[in-house]
């Protein structure tokens, strides 16, 4: 174990959490990213049991996630090792595919909503052009927030999850904060 | 006071506010124009041009008269439409352009000088001298024209945007657009219905008409509670869809608390983009007044604006109750606002109507083919002079309503280049089909403006609008109506010697429509630019036919054949401050960290935007009180000791496959495919016209593994153009790329030191020579355990490397290196002494990477492999290209002490100074401290064979002309000894 010290995207030592009215926004530090892209020909392998998803598409099980994010590639999430070597453990699932380290290329928010969907999407109207209909549970998508790329992924119908670029954080957390506070006003 | 019973205000609600200082009293529901039309104020402005005294014209956002500074301080606003400016308690309103009260305007001056004022006045006038345009002339005009003044002050306000969807957008909550809504909501349609006005109803709320026997507000509000209880339909008042844009995506600003003294803790207005599958246009209709002389006085204005003030605020216009009001009309609807100001008790002298055979519908004088030739009333109207058979006579009045016909708003039809077709039997233009797709018009903004047809019309077209994405929608039962009857002729304007007003906001008469005529400036762009008409605030909703119309008299054409008026965005004006999104400041666009932003923030390191990014740009020490010397010891500091920089900037991309080796060997000009496992190789990318792209270093980290560095500025570029030749050009390959910019933070350990460094930080790492020698990489672990890699790479020329870990431990590696370096002299650099470190090298970065240079032009002619092809790399052997000599060279003033500018260029000395002999330029320039003297590096004809020769660099822009010599362009360690030692 290092003994160097991490800090989360947002520069702290602890994940920032911050609650709006309804909305609780998260810092998910724990969240581990990893890339996973097929080789030509290669059959779609099933890493931690989950079945890899179609287009726009999410699926989740056991503290293991996965969203479609391009042909035949996908992002593989895990809950808690976002300190660990999780890119390690995803090749050794999956010794055949290409896998390549991104938990630290992005900044997870999980946002919560206490008062069911209608904060979530209210929340949407303001800040991505995405129809919050279209983004029903379990859809992920990518798409542009006050100039940043971000993928959009809806866990549940209270709770959605925005990952963007970690040197974004700053700004990403501002975008998503004013927006929350302004729904509360 | 001029109230009059009914209307739809409050009256249980006044609201006190000023104008001009003076203290009125209003009702919840008033605008600012009708409250100051109650308390029997009609002068609320001046004109643009002339300062002629003006009161209001119409009753809604077209109005070009009524033109007011609400607010005070910072929230100043000018030009405010005071015909939508709902009233407030407390609101403070200020008439705009004059010096001097508003009644005694100084500037008035300019009316007695009109006859110098003509169209065109400003071209013809102010060419001569030409230098006296930009000092002179231009501020002079500036400062006399214009409306209202701005305060100044940043604005305090908080702007908002947004994004929405819908099956169907309905603009305009008339009796089209709620039959539209209605009937689409019932169907279960995802609906949004927006209106400007703060209330439903559009003319429903400005007529008289009944709807199934009651009054239209009845109607309505069972149709608002219906849309409200509706979950499928957003009810937005308050917001002007304002423009059409691609893909279905609709611009609106809804003013969120412009109706508030303050916004509070709410936004001002908010933007949204609305995308709407379809969208219904029930945008209603503008009414055109009829030009005649001295048309433009306080007290004179839209007949239908008149009806509205009376039946939806219950306002005469007129100064004192006793006052007669005359209507002076081209049809059927100049009778309607006769019969409605009788109902409501005003006082009404009769209709002047231009056909002879004029109908009467009441009790009222009909002054039948007859015209208004004349007006009088200083500061406004008391008396019409009305011409019938060659006699006239003049008529005390205090108000005379205009009724010239009525202009479908076609406005939003016409974007995206719809032309609007003339309607001979409307004598006004309808949107035509060519406009935006899925955008159906209907009700009065496609001539059907009857009540009962408006009706008929929204509901038909929402029911049409439906069917087109898959939605059936059934009719819905309207309320009983009528249409009033609205036959009328083509009757433009009453010609005369005196002036007579078409667009009043930019005081354009009939007069300067002639004069644009015999000046040849007849297609309606030239007209419209040569007199302004139509471009003033309110861009011509009244005036912008009857000026057509004139045009075509004019020239004895029709008015189809003289022009068509199209419009562009916005409907009506909108505030850049809600354009901008709302943040400001540095929230204003995003910014990129760096992993380790924070603890250079903390060192005191001033930073520079790099693009998106926020860098160090070098870090100043006690008792350092100039930029220069912070950079000179970071520069020697790194040649001497060991230097960290962060440098997670540049982009970063991974690239796996049993193909990856060919993918590279295409992308770039050199060859990738034969590095050796565990090897570095300095790259160049070419564009695919041949010229130089990008360059970086590309390390295989495994047989099928490698990690391309792009520079910072092409990161993004650089990946774009790998996935397009991956998924388009090649999709054979047997390749996938990920960015990891951002995935691992890499600081540049460089300097003499930068071993010794590292050998404390790598956990069982051999970074001997023999082991790790230059250009080597590596991955291990560090500081007990952590992932990292190595590169043996250098920028500055010196013993360096670049290690990355994950970004979450940047902060931490750096505060390492820097303890545990500190007796080795370690020294945080940033771009400045980045930048002076590879001018010392010689190596190439933006500034040569210009898009104009070649590889060649570079010194890295050889790179270009020509044992296989890459993109760029057939068009770099054309003549053009090939054939180019300029070189890369070193430049050093004569005088160590004299900076060589940037920018300058390059001459032989003792030539002439022209294109001709332009020898080349200044690409980058710094002080070297190492070197003690200023250098530079250009690009110089025959360069490399010009060692030693004494040119001129000349800057012509600051007046420099300085002696350089020819020397390498690098001016360290030429033999790259340091660096590979």
């Amino acid at each position: 174990m290092t003994d160097l010290t991490p800090v989360t995207a947002l520069g702290g030592t602890v994940p920032r959490s911050e609650v709006f009215g309804a909305l609780s926004i998260t810092e998910n530090a724990g969240l581990a990213l990893a890339s996973l892209s097929l080789r030509q020909g290669q059959l779609a392998p099933a890493p931690f049991g989950l079945v890899l998803p179609d287009v726009s598409q999410t699926v989740s099980t056991g503290g293991y996630g996965a969203f479609w994010t391009g042909r035949d590639q996908w992002m593989i999430e895990a809950e808690g090792q976002g300190d660990s070597d999780f890119a390690a453990r995803l090749k050794a699932e999956v010794p055949e595919a290409t896998v390549t380290e991104q938990t630290d290329g992005f900044a997870a928010f999980e946002i919560q909503s206490s008062a069911g969907a209608a904060p979530i999407e209210a929340l949407m109207h303001k800040l991505v052009n995405i129809d919050p209909k279209a983004l029903g549970v379990g859809r992920a998508t990518r798409t542009g927030l006050e100039h940043m790329t971000v993928f959009l992924i809806r866990r549940a119908d209270d709770r959605l999850a925005v990952i963007g670029m970690r040197t974004l954080a700053g700004s990403l957390w501002h975008a998503l904060a004013v927006a929350a506070r302004r729904l509360e006003a | 006071m001029t109230r009059l019973a009914g209307g739809l205000i409050d009256r249980s609600l006044p609201l006190n506010f000023t104008f001009d200082g003076k203290a009125y009293t209003g009702f919840q529901g008033d605008t600012l124009a009708s409250a100051l039309l109650a308390n029997g104020v009609q002068l609320m402005g001046r004109s643009f041009k002339y300062h002629r005294p003006r009161g209001v014209v119409a009753a809604g956002s077209e109005e070009p008269n009524a033109l007011v500074e609400l607010r005070s301080g910072a929230r100043q606003e000018p030009n405010t439409r005071a015909t939508v400016a709902e009233l407030f308690d407390g609101l403070a309103a200020r008439s705009q352009n004059h010096i001097g009260p508003l009644d005694r305007d100084f500037l008035a001056v300019n009316d007695l000088l009109s006859p110098f004022f003509a169209a065109g006045f400003y071209y013809k006038t102010f060419m001569w001298p030409k230098a006296f345009w930009e000092k002179l002339y231009e501020p002079a005009i500036r400062k006399a024209a214009g409306l209202g003044s701005l305060s100044m002050l940043p604005d305090p306000d908080a702007y908002d945007k947004g994004f929405l969807h819908c099956d169907l957008l309905v603009v305009g909550g008339g009796a089209a657009g709620l039959a539209a809504a209605l009937t689409a909501g019932r169907a279960g349609a995802e609906v949004i219905l927006a209106d400007e006005d703060f209330a439903l109803g559009g003319r429903l709320l400005a007529e008289s008409d009944l709807l199934d026997e009651t009054e239209a507000s009845v109607w309505i509000a069972t149709v608002r509670a219906e849309l409200d209880s509706l979950p499928n339909v957003r009810i937005m008042t308050r917001t002007t869809v304002f423009g059409v844009y691609d893909h279905g995506i609709y611009g609106a600003v809804e003013r969120v608390a412009d109706h508030l003294p303050t916004p509070g803790d709410k936004v001002r207005q908010t933007l949204w983009r609305i995308t709407a599958k379809r969208a219904v246009l029930a945008a209603g209709a503008t009414e055109r007044h009829i030009p005649f002389a001295d048309n433009d006085r306080p007290g004179v204005m839209l007949a239908g604006a008149m009806r509205a003030y009376a039946n939806r605020w219950a306002v005469s216009p007129v100064k004192r109750e006793a006052d007669a009001i005359a209507i002076f009309t081209n049809g059927d609807d100049g009778h309607r606002t006769a019969m409605d100001l009788i109902a409501k008790g005003a006082k009404v002298l009769g209709v002047i109507d231009v056909r002879q055979t004029a109908p009467r519908f009441g009790d009222y004088e009909v002054f039948a083919g007859a015209t208004v030739t004349g007006t009088k009333g200083r500061l406004g109207l008391n008396a019409i002079e009305i011409t019938r058979n060659g006699r006239s006579e003049w008529h005390p009045v205090g108000a005379l309503g205009v009724a010239g016909g009525w202009n479908p708003n076609v406005h939003l039809a016409s974007h995206h280049r719809g032309r609007p077709v003339w309607n001979a039997d409307l004598l006004s233009f309808v949107p035509g089909a060519d406009g935006p797709k899925g955008l159906i018009p209907a009700g009065a903004a496609v001539g059907k403006g009857g009540t009962e047809e408006a009706l008929a019309d929204g509901m038909n077209a929402a029911i049409t609008a439906l069917a087109g994405i898959g939605i059936v929608a059934a009719g819905i039962a309207l309320p009983k109506a009528a249409n009033a009857a609205a036959e009328q002729v083509a009757f433009w304007h009453v010609p005369g010697k005196k002036r007579a007003w078409v667009d009043f906001q930019n005081d354009v008469t009939v007069k300067d429509i002639a004069l644009a005529h015999k000046e040849n400036m007849r297609p309606v762009e030239h007209l419209k630019r040569w007199t302004t008409l139509g471009m003033a605030t309110d861009q011509g909703k009244t005036s912008n036919i009857s000026a057509l119309a004139v045009m075509a008299e004019l020239t004895g054409k029709s008015i189809p054949e003289t022009g068509t008026t199209i419009f562009r965005p916005p409907y009506t004006g909108v505030s850049l401050s809600v354009l901008g999104g709302g943040d400001t400041g540095t929230t204003f666009r995003p910014r990129r960290l760096t992993p380790t932003h924070h603890w250079a923030e903390a060192q005191g390191a001033e930073f520079v935007e790099v693009g998106q990014w926020m860098r160090a740009q070098y870090f100043p020490q006690a008792g350092e009180t100039h930029w220069r010397q912070t950079v000179d010891r970071e520069v020697l500091a790194v040649r001497s000791g060991v230097g960290l920089c962060d440098v997670t900037t540049l982009g970063k991309v991974d690239v796996q496959g049993r193909d990856a080796g060919e993918f590279l060997n295409r992308l770039y000009a050199n060859m990738m495919g034969t590095l050796k496992v565990g090897m570095v190789r300095y790259g160049l990318m070419l564009r695919e016209d041949g010229h130089a792209y990008d360059d970086g270093t590309c390390a295989r980290m495994a047989q099928d593994h490698y990690v391309v560095t792009t520079t910072t500025a092409n990161a993004g570029l650089v990946y774009r153009q790998m996935e397009f030749f991956h998924q388009c050009v090649w999709p054979e390959l047997d390749v996938q790329l990920i960015s990891t910019t951002d995935a691992w933070a890499q600081i540049a350990v460089a300097g003499p030191n930068a071993r010794e460094l590292l050998s404390r930080v790598v956990d069982d790492f051999d970074l001997s020579n023999e082991a790790f020698p230059f250009m080597a990489c590596a991955e291990l672990t560090i500081c007990q355990g952590l992932r990292a890699r190595l590169f043996r790479i250098s920028f500055s020329g010196e013993l360096a490397y670049e290690i990355a870990v994950p970004a979450r431990y940047g902060q931490a590696l750096i505060e390492r290196l820097m303890q545990k370096g500190a007796d080795l002299g370690v020294t945080p650099y940033g771009t400045e002494a980045l930048g002076v470190l590879r001018i010392e090298k010689g190596h190439a970065a933006g500034s040569e990477l210009n898009g104009q240079t070649t590889a060649q032009m570079l010194g890295l002619g050889r790179m270009v492999s020509p044992k296989k092809d890459s993109i760029g790399a057939v068009m770099s052997r054309r003549e053009g290209l090939a054939a180019d000599r300029r070189r890369l060279v070193g430049l050093k003033p004569l005088d160590a002490g004299t900076q060589i500018m940037a920018g300058s260029h390059l001459f032989t000395a003792g030539a002439a100074q022209t294109m001709e002999t332009d020898q080349g330029w200044v690409t980058s320039s710094c002080y070297s401290p190492h070197l003690q003297s200023y250098i530079a590096l250009g690009f110089l004809e025959a360069g490399d064979a010009r060692m030693g020769e004494v040119l001129v660099a000349a800057n012509p822009l600051e007046g420099q002309e300085m002696k350089v010599e020819v020397v390498s362009p690098h001016f360290v360690d030429p033999e790259g000894g340091r660096l590979r030692d």
